[in-house]
């Protein structure tokens, strides 16, 4: 028997209402997350999630399953310290099985700079609860033995940070759980069902147009990834976001011998191994801004090489698949969240490369945010008007391979 | 089996066992091998014979999930049946694996590529080629596996020699035919099971096959019992026994049997098209056909890649994942070796029965047909990590050399202490070649510096130079460097080492944009620069024949050691500083006769790490250090440098913006005891974060820790007293004014007098007649030097770095007719040329001078003087033979060349920015200097031998 078959994960569907209390633009992660929190912590289940495909097939299911809180800014470390912390307890709190596993983050230095960007790191982490220890080049060794520490006599490890709560979960199951969790109490969750427009009373926001008709909500919330600047537009809004392609792979199945998440900032790359025995690696994001979710030939031919420099035993594994996302990149590399000014429209969007990662705590956040209408203090910081309030968080550490 | 096999019978290594493989003349398929000897590659699983399922996997040679149905069996290789019943092959082999050789990287380029080469594909390759066009084939039977189609569009594709990227003008063509369609049924996972076309193929090559019955279309040229009725289930231990099949009137009927072959139709192997679907792909013959949708499954496997049955299927449905990519992803049915390719089909009609929809295919992306790291990353290298032409120097006198801000520079020479010492009580040297350096020159070119630059440039006289910030449309600092004005229509700018890529692009956008009628010059590569600084620095300066000195914030040009140099005074380090900037053929010269002639004044070099400590004495800012992307000039307290009275610049509508909000951090110094804590240490205002430490350093001449750092202000203003640290070491740290050292800039500004400086000079002269000529100064040497100088360039010319050489040029950068007009003067000599690296610059093997005086008597002065003329060492180069060049640019070169001759052409090969000159007989390969030691390396050391593709 297959241990992979999700086997526990029930997902109802209903038809749709022409109208509901709040209505969520985006199936993926922080969209059902956040209708999970608004039906399971405020009682609100007259919601409905709009997806224009099917759940979870935008960036939610194609990151890279990383989660982790060793961001630059005290804003950052503090809001994804929660949301490892809600990753940690969201298996026995939805009963379900999203295959989380705490594996130890390891972020290599090859430079001097780097030895220097790394213990800034571990300082400021662990200040605000997300610990991390800078590791001398013998403790990666001990930690990965299948690490060169020569970088194949190019680019020798200095050191590293640790980040002992570093962990994956299987993304998918993720997204499902959420979404589960919802339809059982009550959240309605169309696929198929894109957003074509804003219904729209003067200024304020009251719904959508789909291409399945329309819509009326007392409250719109835009979690759409990639083409979240054209929703945004409809409401009259213009985001400071510019969405890049970013790109991944794995490679066929093998023995499950690889422990840790290994990252490289001077390299640029990251690599762990998926619980199918996948080694699964990414990078940075691609320079050129693009809606695209078409693979690119550079990309594997340069981040395979990056990668085997470091884990020479990758040279004669099989890659087996590679995939593209839609990152919005925020020009401080940092989510927005909350209000818009724009009367019944909220958003969450910048997820960057770090969506996954955020989407228990973005989902908490945003579902206390339209509950009480209020602010909560842990995402106040992210709103968007920060731009225009020259409050930036301009957040060095959050990216770590651009 | 014939005399011939017998005799040409050979061993391959079969899970440690040694395996006799009959062999024909010709190598067969190694899975033919296997079968023959009774291995069924994973155990058991319905073989295609084409590459289309997962069930002839092994590992051979070291490398596992190799289809053996598409490689040839060849004598020596080692198997491993690892995947065994669905098992994972290791991830490290307990044995080292043979090491395998690097594959080249391959391009090709052509009209069309034709991917297949059955029936319909040969003919298509006919046609275009009768039409003229340029035609490639592919054909997995051919050794040629394609993996992917990309954007471009491009074909990557492994071969026996190499990982093949074809470049494609006008279409791909895929003719890869259709796929068997697999059985799904109970007892699929035993051996003896195959398609009709791998049963006619195994018996064409004299395999047994036993008694063979047919499921459906029976097998050509094969006797075999046609079996009617659908089938019900496969029977027997691990090799089939019976088949039984169910039959219209609705029982079974079981039929022995040693193989069963199965016809069940054919499925288009569409995933190349789908993975084109918005590039010029054409799908022809089979690949074009309908899919056809066999029957719903009932029972058995659906998936082998994933091990996922029809009751997978049935549960996740039940539970609501009904979409195709949600039931790919909820079971992983799909996701495996094969692609989807053996399941699509039948979960497609799963689905189709289920919801009454027939849902599209999901989603292919490459790659079709696996390769190993080793063979994507053919042909991809390291982003090369510039050198300066100091660089062997630097090794020579034991630098710990470090990647800072993208070139190699040298971190220490060992002992920091004493190089901060030299420099603050003696002399030292500093290379600060890296420096972005750019020349600017036209009418407009006061009205752009004063659009890109905050500070007011029609202030700066003549000779003088000034620090500046770069800011960017939201006010943030972007760079900064200095401007030096040579005239009101040329200047020279640096820009930080770090940030000069960005900055030129920066600098050119604005450029272009507004339409200045400028033309800008980067000679970051073309100069090197040395910087002389201590108090003893203008000593030093004048032993080396310096006959003026610039005054602080001035500029000259002057000849120091024989080397013509643009001197800029200027102070990073905080005592008396000239940075020398000079033809980078002349540093090595430059650096080691300093070197030499400062020896009793305790000349040392120091290194980056010094000098960062040195400059934080000083307070001054390194940008990208101590800045982040959101610093405007008012956080790090540089409002001096951004005159907002001026009518317009980059940022100034930002600046007045945010200066409108109330200020919440600023970049501050901060003081405290030693030890000097980390860089990035959180700073504290009671038990509140408010900051980090963005620069620290102890500092001797001092007696305790200075540092900058961000601090929020509390209160309206940033807290006198914080504490730095983390939550358990926080240790007391005061506000402090900057700079920390020489507060009044006594020692950087301090006033020089040549006149008395070589009276001294002249006066040991004097007294120490007999010294020898090594240290005695240059004051009176340049004849000398110009006559050394021919010698070391010319023993330059040798040995940059391996087989390139330096080249001695001149360029010229100037309006685009203006230029036109010049080189139409110019006469080049015999063997030049002129290369147009763009349309506002060219190169010129012809000297300066002579360039010079030439277009000076074909010029206009006014036109004459909008050009720039500048002399060029900062290339390397080499002639190849056209053949040798060629053959080494098919495989680090992914652009299409230029087939006139003589022809230009620049761009990056080997992930290195090279430029080459076609001629008839001879193709010369130019690298700016920085990159000759890594394109040496990559164009040669890793090259094949003529003989390196042979395996025997």
């Amino acid at each position: 028997m297959n241990e992979f078959v999700e086997r526990l994960i029930g997902l109802h569907w209903a038809e749709p209402k022409p109208a509901y209390d709040v209505v969520i633009v985006g199936g993926g992660g922080h969209g059902l997350a956040t209708a999970y929190y608004l039906a399971t912590r405020h009682g609100i289940n007259n919601v409905c999630v709009l997806e224009r495909a099917y759940i979870g097939g935008g960036n939610s299911g194609r990151n890279t399953t990383v989660i982790r809180a060793n961001y630059g800014i005290p804003e950052a470390v503090r809001f994804y310290q929660h949301s490892v912390d809600l990753y940690q307890g969201l298996e026995e709190e939805t009963e379900r099985s999203v295959m989380h596993r705490a594996k130890g983050l390891l972020w290599l230095a090859h430079s001097e700079m780097g030895v220097r960007a790394e213990r800034a790191r571990a300082e400021v982490n662990t200040a605000f609860g997300a610990k991390t220890e800078f590791v001398s080049a013998q403790e990666v060794k001990e930690i990965c033995p299948q690490i060169d520490l020569s970088g194949g006599g190019e680019w020798p490890v200095m050191g590293g940070s640790h980040y002992r709560a570093g962990a994956t979960a299987r993304h998918d199951r993720v997204v499902w759980a959420y979404a589960e969790g919802a339809m059982r109490c009550g959240v309605h969750v169309h696929q198929r069902t894109a957003v074509t427009g804003l219904l729209k009373d003067g200024d304020r926001v009251i719904g959508v147009k789909t291409d399945k008709g329309p819509i009326a909500a007392s409250l719109v919330l835009s979690a759409v990834g990639g083409q979240v600047t054209t929703l945004a537009s409809m409401a009259g809004l213009r985001l400071p976001i510019r969405s890049h392609p970013l790109q991944a792979f794995v490679t066929n199945h093998y023995g499950l011998e690889f422990d840790p998440i290994v990252a490289s900032a001077d390299l640029l790359f990251y690599a762990s191994q998926t619980a199918r025995g996948e080694m699964l690696m990414g990078a940075e994001i691609d320079r050129q801004p693009s809606y695209s979710y078409r693979s690119g030939h550079p990309f594997i031919q340069s981040c395979a090489l990056r990668a085997m420099t470091l884990l020479p035993f990758l040279r004669n594994l099989k890659i087996l698949r590679q995939w593209t996302g839609v990152c919005d990149m925020s020009p401080d590399y940092s989510p927005i969240m909350g209000f818009t000014g724009v009367d019944g429209f909220a958003i969450t969007t910048g997820w960057g490369t770090w969506g996954f990662k955020g989407i228990p705590a973005g989902g908490e956040q945003m579902a206390l945010l339209i509950a009480s209408g209020e602010v909560p203090e842990l995402i106040a910081p992210f709103a968007l008007d920060r731009f225009a309030r020259d409050r930036t968080l301009a957040d060095r550490g959050s990216a770590g391979t651009h | 089996m014939s005399e011939e096999r017998v005799a040409a019978s050979v061993d391959i290594l079969v899970d440690g066992q040694r395996v006799p493989l009959s062999s024909t003349a010709t190598p067969e398929p190694l899975l033919v091998g296997l079968l023959r000897e009774g291995l069924h590659p994973t155990g058991g699983g319905c073989l295609c014979m084409a590459g289309d399922c997962s069930h002839c996997l092994a590992t051979v040679d070291g490398v596992s999930y190799v289809r053996t149905c598409q490689v040839l069996a060849n004598p020596g290789m080692v198997v491993e049946r690892n995947h065994f019943a669905g098992a994972h092959p290791p991830l490290i082999p307990e044995a080292e694996p043979p090491t395998v050789r690097e594959l080249p990287a391959q391009h090709q380029w052509c009209d069309v590529a034709v991917i297949g080469q059955g029936t319909s594909g040969r003919a298509e390759t006919a046609r275009l080629r009768e039409l003229g066009r340029h035609v490639v084939t592919l054909d997995a039977g051919a050794g040629q596996e394609v993996a992917g189609i990309y954007a471009g569009p491009t074909v990557v594709v492994r071969t026996q020699e190499a990982t093949l990227t074809v470049h494609v003008r006008e279409e791909i063509v895929v003719a890869t035919g259709a796929a068997e369609i697999q059985p799904v049924a109970l007892g699929t996972e035993l051996s003896g099971l195959m398609t009709a076309r791998a049963c006619a193929a195994f018996h064409e090559a004299g395999l047994d096959l036993g008694s063979v019955v047919a499921v459906g279309e029976p097998p050509a040229g094969v006797e075999a019992r046609s079996l009617k009725g659908r089938l019900r289930r496969c029977e027997g231990t691990s090799c089939v026994t019976a088949v039984v099949m169910l039959q219209d009137d609705g029982t079974e009927a079981r039929h022995l049997c040693d193989t069963v072959s199965f016809g069940l139709g054919l499925h288009p192997r569409t995933a190349l098209v789908r993975m084109g679907h918005d590039l010029p792909v054409r799908a022809i013959g089979d690949c074009a056909l309908p899919s056809k949708i066999p029957l719903p499954p009932i029972e058995g496997t659906v998936c082998a890649c994933s091990g996922v049955r029809v009751s997978d299927l049935d549960f996740v449905w039940n539970n609501g994942f009904h979409e195709l990519e949600l039931v790919k992803r909820a079971t992983l049915a799909g996701t495996g070796t094969c692609q989807g390719s053996a399941c699509l089909p039948h979960i497609r009609s799963f689905l189709e029965a289920k919801g009454k929809e027939l849902q599209s295919p999901f989603t292919a992306r490459p790659l079709t047909r696996q390769l190993t790291f080793q063979e994507v990353a053919a042909g991809a290298h390291h982003h090369a990590t510039p050198r300066t032409p100091l660089h062997e120097e630097h090794l020579a006198l034991g630098a710990h050399m470090q990647r800072s801000g993208g070139w190699w520079r040298p971190w220490d020479y060992g002992d920091v202490a004493a190089e901060r010492i030299a420099v603050r009580e003696a002399v030292s040297l500093g290379d600060v070649s890296t420096l972005g350096k750019f020349l600017i020159q036209g009418h407009d070119a006061l009205e752009f510096l004063e659009l890109v630059y905050p500070t007011k440039v029609a202030t700066l006289a003549d000779g003088r130079s000034r620090y500046a910030l770069l800011l960017n449309e939201r006010g943030y600092v972007l760079d900064d460097g200095l401007i030096c004005r040579e005239h009101a229509e040329r200047f020279f700018l640096t820009l930080t080492s770090a940030g000069s890529t960005l900055g030129e692009l920066w600098l050119r956008d604005w450029a272009e944009s507004r339409k200045f009628d400028i033309a800008i010059l980067n000679q970051t590569q073309s100069l090197a620069a040395i910087n002389v600084t201590g108090p003893k620095a203008a000593e030093l300066m004048v032993r080396a024949g310096a006959r003026s000195l610039p005054s602080f914030a001035t500029h000259g040009a002057s000849k120091i050691a024989g080397v013509e140099c643009r001197v800029l005074r200027l102070s990073f380090t905080g005592e008396i500083s000239y940075e020398l900037h000079h033809a980078a053929v002349d540093s090595v010269r430059l650096w080691r006769r300093l070197l030499e002639l400062g020896g009793d004044l305790g000349a040392r070099p120091h290194g980056l790490d010094a000098l960062m400590r040195l400059r934080l004495e000083k307070g001054h800012i390194a940008v990208g250090q101590d800045t982040d992307f959101d610093s405007t000039p008012r956080r790090i307290a540089h409002e001096w440098a951004v005159k907002l009275d001026k009518a317009e610049f980059i940022g100034k509508f930002a600046v007045e913006r945010t200066n409108r909000q109330p200020l919440d951090r600023e970049l501050v110094g901060l003081e405290m005891e030693l030890p000097a804590p980390l860089e990035g240490a959180p700073v504290w205002h009671d038990e509140s974060y408010v900051g980090y430490v963005t620069s620290s350093t102890d500092s001797s001449v001092l007696g305790k820790a200075v540092l900058l750092a961000w601090v929020d202000l509390v209160g309206g203003q940033v807290p006198p007293v914080v504490t730095v640290g983390g939550r358990d070491s926080r240790r007391l740290a005061q506000r402090a004014t900057l700079p920390f050292f020489d507060a009044a800039g006594e020692r950087a500004r301090a006033k020089v007098s040549v006149r008395t400086l070589r009276a001294q000079l002249d006066a040991k002269a004097g007294a120490e007649a007999d010294v020898p000529s090594h240290a005695r100064s240059d004051v009176e040497s340049d004849a000398q030097s110009d006559a050394e100088s021919e010698v070391v360039r010319m023993q330059r010319a040798t040995d940059i770095s391996g087989r390139f050489a330096g080249l001695e040029a001149t360029r010229l950068a100037g309006a685009p007719e203006v230029l036109d007009e010049a080189l139409s003067s110019l006469e080049l000599p015999i063997e030049g040329f002129a290369l147009r690296f763009a349309p506002d610059e060219v190169m010129v093997t012809t000297d300066v001078a002579t360039v010079q005086t030439a277009v000076r008597a074909a010029l206009s002065s006014a036109a004459f003087n909008t050009l720039m003329i500048e002399r060029e060492t900062g290339f390397a180069a080499t002639w190849l033979e056209p053949s040798e060049a060629l053959a080494l640019l098919s495989q680090g070169c992914a652009w299409e060349l230029p087939s006139e001759r003589p022809a230009f052409a620049q761009g990056a090969a080997w992930e290195i920015p090279v430029k080459l000159w076609f001629e008839h007989h001879r193709v010369l390969f130019i690298v700016p200097a920085p990159y000759a030691a890594d394109l040496d390396r990559r164009m040669f050391a890793g090259a094949p031998s003529a003989s390196a593709g042979a395996t025997q």
